[in-house]
């Protein structure tokens, strides 16, 4: 199943104008500069915020479309989504957590033991690690078997390694799940470990040079610093 | 000792406090989470009852409770009773009187949950309903049991709103504040020294409780 | 500095008291039933002395325990002799005398009620649900009230369809809005504009309220204070008082 979208909305500061799409066992990573719009368009795609104009369209179903009206609600679309933070609730434990949509309760357990949080079923989430708490917010997203994954900058608030860690057990995921993935990051590196394809979007628009410019001029900030330091894989642009 | 009029006033103080929780639950919501042209009038609307004086509020209670007045006549027509002097008409009346003091801590509990969460729920595929029971709720217990105990007292308390449109009905409508006074009034100085003295543990043991609850949610 | 001199000229003003005229004053503590009565009789007075007449209206029994707590009032008009004549014993107050004799009636907004043959054929109607009794052991009415009742046979019997309001004047107050379907009253109230749109029945096994006053000893003005409890027994005053019913 393929997401494909097109739409517009009218923002602050610029006008949100994009267009992608996303096939199955295909992981596009979206990646600009902060305040770029990359949170609003994730949000679309999930149903909590609504285009002004355009077309969404998950394999055969029509999710939204402004000439016809059609706005399916989030609960309907049967996704995924990881936040940053927030995703868990906070009055359930980790293990009620992961089963709160979960398709198949038994799943929960197989979850919690790939990724190595099965010992901490009954604790609740103010009593765990940052780390700790996305993996159970990655169980249950995928506990309800999602037709669509989506996260944004799900390990930016974490320390490096952890991230780091996290970032490959991703990766070594996406091979068995048949999903499309779209996954919101400002960290270069991330974004060329993860993805079959990328997206840079700056002031709401698809830049396919941001990422051109990103690399190759002068590192005059922190972010494209630390880019230049660390080892990057070769760059097939 | 007016164990009665104490009777009364425990009675209507936990009525009124159920039914109200119940209404104000779904006036906290929309004022936490809704947008919409006149939310600021009708949020001061629903704070009116808190800047009246109680006189006030029961004067305009015996207009409309009355047999001319709207709520008076429906009443009527249902019941062939009349709705002021009765418990009933007493419970409406303190209803009325307290409802500032329960939508307010709600609504300041359900705003304080991050959006994010409920964002997730429905994603999950909660519905709003199901995500106001199942997530608003309980994440915020603290503010809920606040406006309840804050009703539980103000109710305990009311005496100008029933004094008009109660009717110190014993045993009916004669609260234990209504007593009191007219205790005073009739120079019963032990009788009206005896309620009011019970008042004391009660509402200490209350206000004890909203200083944990408060304290314990700030964590 | 100048803004100093402003709060306190302001906090100054605010704690004196208001009015600084040489003009004297009284203050009467008033039964609630006299209320109509005494207004006029007050105008009358201010108009014929200049001597400015303050009142206080509430039932019997509340002023009452407020002048034994010290309250301020140079005069008071109580609906019974009891409590004047407690009060000049106690020595709170000079020796009472009567100002006006009242009736109880049962007054109803609803002309239907007087219907019956008597009044205690009115009360005994099951479509009379609520009657209007002020609180006996304040209002010399509502007790005088009660003492009819329990003459006929009624108190136990009607006791459920009782409410009690604080004094004389909120039970008219009901009566006349229709809150309740009858209540006991002074026959004072029939005089007003809106006690005349109903109709009533004379209560006579009910007592007749002997109404006394009082001079207080905390009287400030005792001078004006007297002038008016003269004129309270004057033939002009007395006119005022028949109008309203009083003997």
């Amino acid at each position: 199943m393929t997401i494909s979208a097109s739409f517009k909305k009218r923002l602050k500061y610029f006008e949100l104008d994009i267009s992608f799409s996303c096939p199955s066992e295909n992981m596009m990573v979206m990646i600009g500069p902060s305040g770029g719009g990359k949170t609003t368009i994730i949000r679309i795609l999930a149903g909590l915020d609504t285009p002004d104009e355009g077309k969404i369209i998950f394999g055969d179903d029509i999710w939204f479309d402004s000439a016809m009206r059609i706005n399916v609600s989030p609960q309907k679309r049967r996704l995924g989504y990881v936040f940053q933070d927030y995703t868990l609730f906070p009055h359930l434990t980790m293990y009620e957590n992961a089963a709160f949509a979960a398709v198949n309760k038994k799943e929960v357990y197989e979850l919690f033991e790939l990724f190595k949080i099965g010992h901490l079923r009954n604790r609740k989430p103010h009593r765990v690690s940052g780390g700790e708490r996305q993996r159970c917010a990655i169980c249950q997203t995928l506990a309800r078997h999602p037709r669509l994954l989506l996260l944004d900058e799900p390990f930016s608030a974490l320390d490096t390694i952890t991230r780091r860690g996290l970032r490959e057990e991703l990766k070594n995921l996406k091979g068995s799940l048949s999903f499309p993935i779209i996954y919101v990051t400002h960290d270069i590196n991330e974004a060329l470990f993860l993805a079959d394809e990328i997206l840079p979007v700056v002031d709401g628009k698809n830049d396919d040079g941001w990422m051109q410019r990103m690399i190759t001029r002068e590192p005059s900030d922190a972010l494209s610093a630390r880019a230049a330091r660390e080892p990057r894989l070769a760059l097939v642009y | 000792m007016d164990y009665l009029a104490l009777y009364v006033t425990l009675k209507l103080a936990l009525v009124t406090t159920i039914f109200l929780m119940l209404m104000a639950a779904p006036i906290a919501y929309v004022l936490a989470y809704l947008r919409f042209p006149g939310k600021s009038l009708l949020e001061a609307f629903i704070y009116l009852p808190m800047a009246l004086p109680p006189t006030a509020i029961g004067f305009y209670l015996l207009i409309v409770m009355g047999p001319k007045g709207f709520a008076g006549k429906a009443w009527g027509f249902f019941t062939g009773d009349s709705l002021l002097f009765t418990f009933i008409g007493i419970t409406i009346a303190s209803i009325i009187y307290s409802i500032p003091f329960a939508v307010q801590p709600m609504k300041a509990a359900f705003a304080k949950i991050d959006r994010r969460l409920l964002d997730a729920a429905y994603v999950l595929g909660l519905s709003k309903r199901s995500a106001f029971l199942r997530v608003i709720i309980p994440n915020s217990l603290g503010g809920i049991a606040a406006a309840a105990i804050l009703v539980f007292l103000h109710s305990i308390g009311a005496f100008g709103v029933l004094l008009m449109v109660g009717g110190s009905i014993p045993g009916e409508t004669k609260v234990a504040s209504i007593a009191i006074y007219e205790a005073v009034e009739t120079m019963n100085y032990r009788a009206a020294g005896m309620i009011a003295l019970s008042f004391i543990p009660i509402s200490y043991v209350f206000l004890l409780l909203i200083n944990k609850l408060n304290k314990d949610s700030n964590i | 500095m100048k803004k100093h001199l402003i709060v306190a000229l302001v906090l100054i003003n605010l704690i004196s008291p208001l009015s600084a005229s040489a003009q004297e004053k009284i203050s009467v503590a008033v039964a609630a039933n006299f209320i109509q009565t005494f207004k006029e009789i007050a105008a009358d007075f201010e108009g014929k002395t200049q001597i400015e007449v303050e009142a206080t209206f509430s039932s019997t029994g509340n002023l009452y325990s407020q002048i034994v707590s010290g309250a301020p009032y140079d005069l008071f008009l109580s609906a019974d002799e009891e409590r004047p004549a407690i009060l000049s014993k106690d020595g709170l107050a000079e020796k009472p005398f009567i100002y006006a004799r009242g009736q109880v009636i049962l007054w109803s907004a609803n002309k239907d009620f007087c219907k019956a043959a008597t009044w205690q054929d009115a009360l005994k109607n099951n479509r009379i649900k609520k009657i209007a009794i002020a609180n006996p052991a304040t209002a010399p009415y509502g007790a005088a009230s009660k003492v009819a009742l329990q003459k006929a046979g009624l108190w136990d019997a009607q006791l459920r369809k009782l409410v009690n309001p604080q004094d004389i004047a909120q039970s008219f107050q009901y009566a006349s809005t229709s809150a309740v379907d009858a209540g006991f009253c002074a026959m004072s109230a029939t005089a007003s504009p809106d006690g005349k749109k109903g109709c009533f029945y004379v209560i006579g096994e009910a007592p007749d309220t002997i109404q006394s006053a009082c001079v207080l000893k905390r009287a400030k003005n005792r001078a004006a204070v007297k002038r008016f409890a003269e004129y309270l027994s004057s033939p002009e005053a007395k006119i005022i008082k028949m109008k309203f019913g009083y003997r």
